[in-house]
């Protein structure tokens, strides 16, 4: 077990803690308004939103591999189950919206796999796809939903918290203690050998894609229960979001490590950051410079060090 | 970069000589002149079925809708032979456009040119540097710094678009020069000019080497940090120049211009036949994949073919032409394994079924 939590990606997610505790120091001193348990309940749910599909990415780029159709993916089962829950009932069409956007992963991991598309381009193909897809069938207009409040308990309370919560206690549980996982670890650090030991990597990755999917459905699904309305532009730029907070995290790009508490951490320093920009009244034009500044000093540091340690370790 | 093909390179059961070298001539060749002939094949379809098509208005409007995402799929061309590559372009193009607009405004067209050309070369720099020297991977160097480039962006605009309709100015994105749009124009100078650097270039060769195994490059010579520099200071520059010409085209531009417009450029250079992994591409393959984005997106327009129809479709066509290569080898496959049951069952050997 201890061998398939690497070391750097440990280190790297204690990093994004003390980040964490030290931006959440400073706004507490800064704005009185920070440490208020609304203020507090806010800011995990915005983050859940991106640590959801953040998770989902996680898998996949352990994997060694990418999603950039996660957005549209989201928008696309949030339309659909905005348009299905008059019809068949709020549960079922929940179910219905995660099933669609696990096909639209396993889709993408059948493109990665049998078409031999690399995974970058297969998902930016269908990046473009599902976004059209999810215009077309709300014909580019909002879904409303009427005196539906059962299907806000999505995204009212601690429910999209818990939701995110409970997706990253599933897959560390997933990573860390099922051959599924060692499998994913493995396909990441080098597909060719795990190929040659008996791993099924295409089985494998067309899993990955296919739970990549689902994760990005149900994000869909909370922000469009958030506003309860279904609408084809929603979430659009996710995948790029989602991929820094993967990466602020401490997942290394290359495949083969993942770092579960890294991402939920990486997503609730991005929410505390906005957050206590807007409580400081910094306009929201900040927030995205913040981010790029956060992403480029985190990983820089990181690269440095571990030049420094290689150093140190080889003549 | 973790952009790995996950099949299986085919190892060849030699089957006959001849059939191997012809597979691999297919290869190159689709790669090579494929989405060339595609898009003549195209124009010439359009031209027949679509009425309206194979007008001059309606030819130089799809030649000029090329050259903005053209010109600066030039740059990446180059970027993602080296086997990097940059998502900061769009938040870039809108920094250079609005810079460009406001500039041309007030001090004339070329200062507004030297402006959008400078500011995209100082992002390329800090790209540069970011990669080559703090050794960031490009793609989360590139990442952060499109987060960044585009929150000053609209720091620095306050969220205002700049407008300006001067004469000369405007005529960079809507004046014409023999029959011919001047974006387009500039789009095949900076494509010469890319062609180029990659063949004539002693920077173009280490670009192929870096592309094609880093470590090697590094062992034989290559200075791999200026060379870096310079590759992400050239799409950069490449960038602010289709910036300019975007904000002449549209008399106006601001933060948040051209959403995607990064995934755009990089899927143009990879419909190109330029491969993600490095080492190989073409400026001719960029040209006619720019060319043919230009022109589906105008045929589907002329058919009445709804716009969010249209997303689907010019997806499905990046699919489908980054998997020709991997179904042509599944088939080749199939067909080997096929002569192999057969010949084992039966005597003869029927090796034409390659």
């Amino acid at each position: 077990m201890n061998a398939n939590q690497p070391r750097s990606a440990r280190v790297a997610s204690s990093q994004v803690g003390l980040m964490l505790l030290i931006v959440c120091g400073a706004f507490t001193i800064l704005s009185r308004q920070f440490l208020t348990p609304g203020n507090l309940l806010n800011v995990c749910t915005s983050a859940s939103v991106v640590a959801i599909v953040g998770l989902g990415m996680t898998l996949a780029i352990a994997s060694g591999n990418f999603d950039l159709s996660v957005g549209s993916t989201a928008a696309f089962a949030g339309c659909v189950t905005m348009s299905l829950v008059q019809r068949i009932g709020v549960a079922p069409a929940i179910l219905a919206g995660l099933a669609t956007g696990a096909s639209v992963g396993l889709i993408n991991g059948l493109i990665v796999t049998e078409l031999g598309v690399p995974a970058f381009i297969a998902t930016l193909g269908m990046l473009t796809i599902v976004r059209g897809a999810a215009l077309i069938y709300t014909g580019g207009r909002d879904i409303y939903l009427y005196g539906q409040t059962q299907y806000k308990i999505l995204s009212s309370g601690f429910a999209p918290v818990l939701l995110a919560l409970a997706l990253a206690f599933v897959l560390w549980f997933v990573l860390q203690h099922t051959r599924f996982g060692r499998h994913i670890l493995a396909t990441g650090s080098n597909a060719a050998s795990a190929r040659r030991v008996g791993v099924r990597t295409s089985l494998v990755l067309l899993g990955v894609f296919s739970i990549v999917g689902a994760t990005a459905a149900l994000s869909g699904l909370v922000l469009s229960a958030q506003v309860l309305t279904g609408n084809g532009r929603l979430a659009t730029g996710l995948e790029l979001s989602a991929i820094a907070v993967v990466v602020l995290g401490g997942t290394p790009l290359t495949g083969g490590k993942a770092s579960i508490s890294g991402t939920v951490l990486g997503s609730v320093l991005v929410a505390v950051i906005n957050n206590g920009l807007n409580l400081l009244n910094i306009s929201i034009f900040y927030q995205n410079v913040t981010l790029g500044l956060l992403l480029l000093g985190a990983i820089a540091l990181e690269a440095l060090g571990h030049r420094r340690t290689k150093q140190l370790t080889t003549p | 970069m973790s952009i790995r093909q996950t099949d299986q390179p085919t190892i060849p059961d030699a089957p006959a000589t001849g059939n191997t070298i012809n597979q691999l001539d297919w290869d190159l060749l689709w790669e090579r002149f494929g989405i060339a002939v595609v898009t003549v094949v195209i124009w010439l379809i359009a031209g027949l079925t679509t009425p309206g098509f194979a007008n001059t208005d309606n030819l130089v409007s799809v030649l000029r809708q090329s050259a903005f995402v053209g010109v600066s799929a030039v740059g990446m061309t180059i970027a993602i032979i080296a086997g990097a590559f940059d998502l900061s372009v769009g938040s870039t193009q809108a920094l250079c456009a609005w810079a460009a607009v406001s500039v041309a405004k007030l001090a004339g067209v070329f200062p507004a040119f030297a402006v959008a050309v400078t500011l995209g070369g100082i992002v390329g720099l800090c790209n540069g540097f970011l990669v080559s020297l703090v050794r960031i991977p490009a793609f989360i160097a590139t990442l952060g710094t499109m987060f960044l480039v585009n929150g000053l962006t609209y720091i620095v605009t306050n969220g205002q678009t700049a407008r300006f309709s001067g004469k000369p100015f405007v005529w960079w994105g809507n004046g014409q020069v023999m029959g011919l749009p001047v974006p387009s124009l500039v789009f095949l100078g900076c494509a010469l000019v890319g062609v180029a650097i990659l063949h004539r270039t002693s920077f173009g060769r280490f670009v192929y080497a870096i592309g094609s195994n880093r470590e090697a490059a590094n062992v034989a010579g290559v200075p791999i940090v200026k060379t870096t520099i310079l590759i992400f200071v050239v799409v950069g520059l490449f960038t602010g120049l289709g910036a300019m010409l975007l904000g002449a085209r549209l008399y106006s531009a601001g933060p948040g211009l051209e959403p995607g417009f990064e995934l755009n450029v990089i899927a143009t250079v990879v419909l190109g036949g330029t491969r993600l992994a490095g080492g190989r591409g073409s400026m001719l393959g960029t040209v006619a994949a720019a060319i043919l984005f230009a022109t589906l997106a105008n045929v589907l327009n002329l058919n009445h073919v709804d716009a969010f129809v249209q997303r689907v479709v010019v997806g499905l066509v990046l699919l489908l032409a980054l998997s020709v290569e991997g179904v042509r080898r599944r088939l080749a496959e199939y067909w080997t394994k096929r002569a192999a049951r057969t010949s084992q069952a039966s005597q003869p050997v029927r090796e034409d079924q390659l």
